[in-house]
């Protein structure tokens, strides 16, 4: 609502959607900032990506070209359009979760096990169904660890066996159960370091840890590894004194505020305004999601999230018939786009860490599809704005463009 | 989601054929099954006895005869679209082929199962009417040819008695005369909101065949004596709409489509008048 009233303020105003857009942008800041909603948003630099994303469309080109079909009349008109998103992430502080009457907190856990075999185990209390959390979290712990991500198992989504967490939603879970598992490693850490000082005798202190592996200053070849700390640990055969057997830990996090991941997404389409047809000639997307820890498993989040956004945007919609009866009850009424359907997605990032969690992450799974519809609407309807066109409804099915442009210009339909 | 049960046969030829269907009033043809599958899932066609054609391989070639191609009712869409022989003789038929559904859809599903199933939402029906092409039917009583625009009598009512076995489609050979097929459709897969094939006036008239634009597919009287009569593209086309009854569904009112068949039959004119 807030990104199609800014297009329509653009209009009235006779400004270009991306200078009103630069005016109000706020600046630059990287601790807590108080927003007029009442929360803390906790960092971001909202100018950059929004640069880079209209670098990106060359949107000044796309205008040029918007104007010149203008002045022709041509069918095809050229449609820009611009969203610039921030979504409250990282669900949530359990005070505030409490304040809203929730039934559950807002925390995560995760549990670390070091085996004797020299294996890994993550037990986590995210519950992913397609985000990657097995390879994420199996890099947060190898980069810890010093192990390879093949030496680590991911377990999740039984509580037989895994912590209480609660679950993957709300762009949450690498914020949340991603930090609960950064702690947990630290006390794994702790602990190893320990017992390396206690098998190597000296002090904490004198060690050096690097790719797993801790070393006495000044004499590199006194080494202990983390797998080799997990075989003494396991066999406790001689532990210092009050030191718990076995090299395991397990942390629960709870943040103190939000995070608050934005972006700039761009979509240009063109409207055939004789059948209303709406073709996606580019999407652009500039996201920052704060520190990221796979990009490749972020960019299948922005895919997958703009392909619904697009989706709701053209093509999918619950249809009741007069009697009531549901019209779009199979996938051959109710369009859910293919590939075949989408443009080529163009991807790039800022990256503005979150002072947040020790991480620095903010959470993408949810981006793309709170950037995608406005983007797309708003394209749509500059296309044929200069036909009187203001508002086309979603999703902008061929015959909704088709009569917005008729009523616009008083033929009705 | 689970189909009323039935009886499966499958036959080796059209002669076995027939006689599985003989006393049969409520059996199908099965083919590639694209069409009828999805009916039976939902119990909307609940036949009998299924009669499985689909490893009649005489019913599988595409050859020159005289001054058509004759097109055996088994052949996959797939084979359809990419026949050498076609896209030189009569090109709008690889052409359309290639429109329907996506590649698994082409690869099993057969030109007679579509043309036999008469939906006039599907592409071939439309083409086969602009063209004039003949289908040729075999029963117990013999070999008949069909004239495409007598064969679709209704929604999913063909010129087929029970019977019968629709064996081959014969399309006259268009060398020489531009073409367009133009299907409007939300997805890649989805069938035509609306399509229009064109052929344009060389020797014969203008034909003009509409997808979806009734319960039948049917010729664009109108636009064919307008252009006939000299008119452009652009004022025979306004006349595209006369005599159809589109339905109204969940992908477009039938106000819409009576609208928007008048700029595709434009814009297929100007193809077929370009090439």
């Amino acid at each position: 609502v807030i990104e199609r009233a800014v297009d329509d303020l653009a209009r009235h105003l006779d400004k270009d959607p991306a200078e009103i857009r630069r005016m109000n942008f706020v600046p630059k800041f990287t601790e807590d900032r108080p927003s007029l909603m009442g929360l803390n948003v906790d960092s971001g630099d909202y100018l950059p990506a929004f640069e880079r994303a209209l670098e990106m469309a060359e949107y000044d080109q796309y205008r040029k070209e918007q104007t010149s079909r203008r002045g022709n009349g041509d069918v095809r008109q050229i449609g820009i359009g611009l969203s610039s998103y921030i979504e409250m992430c990282g669900l949530a502080p359990s005070n505030i979760l409490g304040a809203l009457r929730y039934a559950a907190g807002g925390w995560d856990a995760a549990q670390v096990r070091c085996q004797p075999s020299g294996k890994v185990t993550l037990y986590i209390g995210t519950s992913p169904h397609g985000q990657g959390h097995d390879t994420t979290w199996a890099q947060i712990a190898a980069d810890e660890l010093g192990v390879t991500p093949d030496d680590i198992e991911v377990l999740h989504g039984d509580t037989a066996t895994t912590p209480l967490g609660m679950d993957t939603y709300g762009s949450r879970s690498i914020a949340i159960g991603g930090a609960a598992l950064h702690y947990a490693l630290q006390k794994i850490k702790d602990k190893a370091r320990t017992l390396a000082a206690h098998e190597l005798e000296v002090s904490e202190d004198d060690l050096t840890f690097e790719n797993g592996a801790f070393r006495v200053q000044g004499a590199p070849d006194k080494v202990r590894t983390i797998p080799e700390l997990a075989v003494t640990a396991w066999t406790a055969h001689d532990l210092p004194d009050g030191f718990e057997p076995d090299l395991t830990a397990t942390a629960t996090w709870d943040p103190k505020n939000f995070t608050w991941p934005y972006g700039t997404h761009v979509c240009v389409v063109e409207v055939d305004t004789e059948t209303g047809h709406t073709d996606l000639l580019r999407y652009v997307a500039v996201d920052d999601c704060g520190v990221v820890i796979n990009p490749m498993i972020v960019d299948g989040q922005i895919h997958g999230g703009v392909a619904f956004g697009i989706a709701e945007a053209l093509y999918e919609e619950v249809i009741y018939d007069e009697h009531g009866n549901l019209a779009t009850s199979t996938l051959t009424q109710y369009l859910v786009p293919s590939a075949a359907e989408m443009p080529s997605f163009e991807l790039d990032r800022t990256e503005t860490p979150s002072p947040t969690n020790p991480l620095g992450v903010k959470g993408i799974g949810e981006a793309g599809t709170i950037a995608a519809p406005p983007a797309v609407i708003n394209a749509v309807v500059d296309a044929v704005s200069h036909l009187g066109v203001t508002e086309v409804g979603k999703p902008a099915t061929p015959e909704r463009v088709w009569r917005a442009i008729k009523d616009a210009q008083g033929g009705g339909a | 989601m689970i189909p009323a049960p039935f009886e499966y046969q499958r036959v080796d030829s059209v002669d076995e054929a027939i006689q599985a269907l003989s006393g049969e009033p409520d059996a199908k043809i099965l083919a590639g099954g694209h069409s009828l599958l999805p009916l039976m899932r939902v119990r909307l066609s609940r036949p009998s006895k299924l009669v499985d054609i689909s490893r009649i391989q005489d019913l599988k070639y595409i050859r020159e005869d005289g001054d058509h191609v004759a097109i055996g009712a088994g052949t996959r869409h797939h084979d359809v679209a990419n026949s050498e022989a076609l896209k030189e003789l009569c090109p709008i038929v690889p052409f359309s082929a290639e429109q329907i559904g996506d590649p698994q859809v082409r690869h099993v599903g057969t030109i007679g199962g579509s043309v036999a199933h008469a939906d006039p939402a599907s592409d071939m029906p439309s083409v086969l009417v602009a063209l004039d092409a003949e289908m040729v039917v075999r029963g117990p009583g013999g070999v008949r040819n069909v004239p495409a625009v007598d064969f679709f009598k209704g929604l999913f009512e063909p010129d087929l008695s029970h019977d019968e076995v629709l064996t081959e489609i014969r399309v006259p050979k268009t060398q020489g005369r531009g073409w367009s097929y133009v299907k409007f459709h939300r997805r890649a897969q989805d069938w035509a909101l609306v399509g229009v094939a064109a052929l344009a006036q060389n020797g014969s008239g203008p034909a003009i065949g509409l997808t979806n634009m009734a319960d039948r597919p049917i010729r664009a009287s109108g636009v064919e004596e307008a252009l006939s009569g000299g008119s452009d593209p652009g004022a025979a086309a306004e006349r595209a709409a006369e005599g159809t009854s589109p339905p109204s569904d969940a992908f477009a009112s039938a106000g819409y489509r009576q609208e928007l068949v008048k700029v595709l039959v434009r814009r297929a004119i100007e193809e077929a008048q370009s090439r």
